[in-house]
């Protein structure tokens, strides 16, 4: 067959949709790779079934989104699947090798949906393969306890409290009841179709239990013990009416018979129901109720897909609660304070106790439901190795990508914000980092370079780190460079240590690279991949070595919707600074300040950083009055740039909730929103980097 | 919640009446439209935005919502004054999100007709009354009606200066 790779692809679907397609396949993926490998042998039932489904949801929805290659061979899987459920084909080893093929497909398969291009995947070697393997010769085992009719324990006294409706005349049925198996969420069916069977009548017994069904327990086949005065005919209907019903089997038994136990129906294609040991007088059968649990480890399970929406209306609740419990604790501080001495203390301790309680559960609401919005950044990740090697190709360079640390969890939103920058210092990395072949072997290098991403979190911070062994940031073209665009004076640039140098790749307009190529534009990457990083409330920085290569770190918090910050107050004011920007806080008596060329300068560590009065720099025109006891002072950066803040006082550190200034007030030099204090008032979340740049522009005539 | 309607920008004043909350700005009555009041609370903290306009007090925390707070003296031209224990902030909705005004006491609300409105050039000639969008004549007093778009404009015309400095 001759090769389709890299012809570009076009699927039916928005961004929305792919997300949940992804997530989707995924799921089902992760659940076929852990459970592929046991139906070698002993081909559990349940086990097949929940194969099977798994084959055929990836079917459907790669059918939907017009994924032709991948609905074709899932069709192939899931027949193979089927003989096997039916008994008609054995699962024997290479019956799971041609699955296993076809599943490292599914993946490749499933990643096109990203990245648009047809991965030449020969899907048709594997559906050969797969039918080959259905017309093997390998017996089919019968199929277990097939022709065996399962039989359902009914508690002893189960009937009781039916007794009057039964002596006016009820009857008694065993009904059965199978939910097709293309349903999505079964468990609901089930608890609807109990639901039915209460409308009609009263359901002795169930198999499952009841609470098994109604907390959502429910499989793809229920069973229940019927007190109702309609006929089975009634029956049937009424329960065939629920949707994905796929079958109804019901049948009269006399009162009398519906104790100890009762017989199934003969043709029942699987087994029987788990049933607790706390119903009286029954005994569990382990081997049954194990073919009915998932398999230990299977992690792809008991989730349930919510609405963004919903999990940052529930964030903003529990920020709102977040606040209260601050509240809360000043109010304790302040009765703490004025009852000590009072006979009010054993009240005083309960109110304690009480907010103190209050906090943890605060706390860790706060935590869960910020965890419930994390991914792993392995969706992110996984797109990589595909755009590497395509932009190794278009370079003619030889790289290899090493990943590290998918499984780190980041907030939803910021996994949506850093692929896009991510991708762009990768594409630097390949385009301008790695050599060309010739080159490396000339330097004695391997040909193939190496660019490693790695992933990792510390605190509430995100880390990634983009790698390479390339030939690192030519520093003296990056000091031409500002030079001949104006953007320094000659002494200055060269006088810039080096490590200040590299990270002048962020400048806006800069970019060394000799030729303007396809895969890295025209040097408008860098300044806005920072810019990008920036709004998150992050930080990126960049260190490198001649000849040897070029490390790009990204610093992120976990989440955007709170945020980390130093309070301090300056003239009359509360503000907020991200404590990602802070860098030192320190009192004037301890600072070493200078006076340059008329402005106020601060020593600190071997850099000169001019000093700003926070609140003036903001625009607050009112009588400035310092503190006669002393002010403070903040050292922020953004980049490579630093300055130090003048305040009135700190207030320590706090966890804020961003919420917007609103669309009349839009968008204000130097502050990027507003938090509630514990107090109930407001403080202002002080936007370091414009107020930094704006600095540096003052101090550097462009 | 949709823009409140004003009949009476294009096509005249209205035949029928109009539901409006009536509240006092130093001496004089003014009116909004009940339908853009969302509601009427205690003065309270306002925390001052640094390099905002004069006349926009700061912003208050309303239920923990974050909201812009106008000073409706300074904002219409009426010689400030100090806060009462009558001083009342009227928080409405706007095309830009909710608002707090503060005015110095709300009085009532009414149903005014429509044949008692005049368009404000027709008593004001020469004043500047972009913010007013009709006159009530009332029996014993004159009600001038808030043009809530007049008196809130969008933030892209007015601080456009400033988020490009930022």
């Amino acid at each position: 067959m001759a090769s389709t790779r890299g012809r570009p692809l076009q699927f039916d679907l928005d961004d929305d949709d792919l997300k949940l397609f992804l997530e989707e396949a995924e799921e089902q993926i992760e659940l076929l790779d852990q459970s592929l490998v046991q139906l070698e042998g002993e081909p559990d039932p349940a086990l097949v079934q929940r194969i099977f489904r798994a084959a055929h949801t990836l079917k459907g929805s790669s059918a939907t989104i017009g994924h032709k290659k991948m609905a074709s061979l899932t069709h192939a899987m899931e027949t193979v699947l089927d003989a096997v459920r039916q008994g008609r084909r054995a699962p024997t080893s290479d019956v799971v090798d041609a699955l296993l093929a076809g599943l490292d497909a599914l993946r490749v398969l499933a990643n096109e949906v990203v990245t648009r291009v047809d991965s030449g995947v020969e899907t048709e070697r594997l559906e050969a393969d797969l039918m080959a393997v259905l017309d093997g010769e390998a017996p089919a085992a019968p199929p277990p306890e097939a022709s065996a009719a399962p039989v359902y324990q009914v508690p002893a006294g189960a009937l009781d409290p039916y007794r009057e409706d039964i002596e006016q005349g009820h009857g008694t049925y065993f009904v059965d009841v199978t939910i097709a198996d293309d349903c999505q969420l079964p468990s609901i069916r089930c608890y609807q179709v109990l639901q039915e069977m209460e409308s009609i009548g009263k359901a002795a017994v169930c198999w499952p239990d009841r609470e098994v069904i109604e907390s959502g327990g429910g499989e793809y086949r229920m069973a229940a013990l019927l007190v109702t005065h309609h006929t089975e005919q009634q029956i049937t209907a009424a329960l065939k009416a629920v949707s994905d019903v796929a079958d109804v089997r019901c049948r009269q038994v006399p009162a009398a018979e519906a104790t100890g136990s009762i017989e199934g129906f003969r043709d029942a294609p699987r087994p029987a129901f788990e049933q607790r040991s706390d119903a009286a007088g029954t005994q569990r059968d382990d081997a049954v109720l194990d073919g009915l649990r998932p398999p230990a480890g299977r992690k792809a399970s008991q989730s349930v897909r919510i609405d963004v929406e919903r999990l940052d209306g529930l964030m903003n609740l529990v920020g709102e609660l977040v606040i209260d419990r601050t509240r809360l604790q000043q109010v304790r501080e302040q009765l703490n304070s004025v009852l000590r001495d009072s006979n009010l203390s054993e009240l005083l301790d309960n109110f304690e106790e009480t907010t103190a309680h209050l906090a943890r559960v605060t706390d860790e609401l706060q935590d869960q439901i910020m965890r419930s919005r994390m991914l792993p950044v392995r969706s992110v990740l996984s797109r990589l190795p595909r755009l590497v090697r395509d932009v190794a190709v278009k370079c003619g360079k030889k790289v290899e990508l090493i990943t590290a640390g998918e499984e780190t969890e980041l907030d939803r939103s910021v996994i949506e914000e850093i692929s896009d920058p991510l991708v762009h210092i990768l594409r630097n990395a390949v385009d301008h980092g790695i050599e060309s072949p010739e080159e490396r072997r000339a330097a004695g290098k391997p040909e193939t370079g190496t660019i490693s991403v790695t992933a990792w979190n510390q605190e509430t911070y995100i880390y990634l780190s983009v790698r390479d062994d390339g030939r690192g940031i030519d520093t003296a073209a990056l000091r031409r460079k500002v030079v001949e665009k104006g953007l320094m004076t000659r002494e200055a640039a060269e006088a810039a240590p080096e490590d200040q140098v590299v990270q002048w790749i962020f400048m806006p307009g800069l970019s060394t690279a000799k030729q303007i190529t396809d895969v890295s534009g025209r040097g408008v990457g860098m300044d806005i991949v920072r810019t990008n990083i920036e709004r998150l409330n992050g930080q990126i920085t960049v260190s490198s070595a001649p000849g040897k290569g070029t490390e790009v770190i990204i610093q992120l918090p976990l989440t955007l919707a709170t945020t980390k910050a130093l309070m301090v107050s300056a003239n009359g004011t509360v503000y907020a600074i991200p404590l990602v920007s802070v860098t030192e806080a320190l009192a004037d008596r301890g600072a070493d300040v200078h006076t340059v060329g008329g402005r106020k300068m601060l020593r600190l560590r071997q850099r000169l950083l001019p000093m700003i009065d926070l609140a003036a720099a903001l625009g607050d025109h009112r009588p400035r009055v310092l503190p006669t006891d002393g002010y403070f002072v903040v050292a922020a950066r953004h980049g490579d740039r630093q300055a130090a803040f003048i305040v009135d006082r700190l207030l320590g550190e706090q966890d804020v909730v961003v919420k917007s200034l609103g669309d009349m007030l839009g968008a204000r030099k130097g502050l990027t929103g507003a938090t509630i204090l514990g107090d109930g008032t407001l403080g202002l979340i002080v936007d370091i980097a414009s107020l930094v740049n704006e600095q540096a522009a003052m101090a550097v005539p462009a | 919640m949709a823009r409140p309607e004003h009949a009476a920008d294009t096509a005249g004043l209205p035949a029928s009446e109009e539901h409006v909350v009536i509240f006092k700005l130093a001496d004089e009555y003014y009116a909004l439209d009940i339908q853009a009041v969302q509601e009427i609370v205690r003065m309270q903290t306002i925390t001052a935005i640094p390099g905002a306009d004069y006349w926009v007090e700061g912003i208050t925390n309303l239920r923990g919502r974050v909201v812009p707070v106008v000073d409706l003296r300074k904002r219409c031209g009426v010689p400030s004054g100090e806060y009462t224990p009558e001083t009342r902030i009227v928080v409405v909705n706007s095309v830009n999100g909710m608002v707090g005004l503060i005015v110095d006491a709300v009085s009532e609300v009414m149903r005014i007709p429509g044949e008692q409105i005049e368009p404000p050039s027709a008593i004001v000639a020469g004043v500047d009354n972009v913010y007013l969008r009709g006159i009530a004549k009332l029996e014993d007093r004159l009600v001038s009606l808030i043009d809530l778009e007049g008196v809130l404009p969008a933030a892209v015309e007015e601080y456009a200066d400033v988020s490009r400095a930022a």
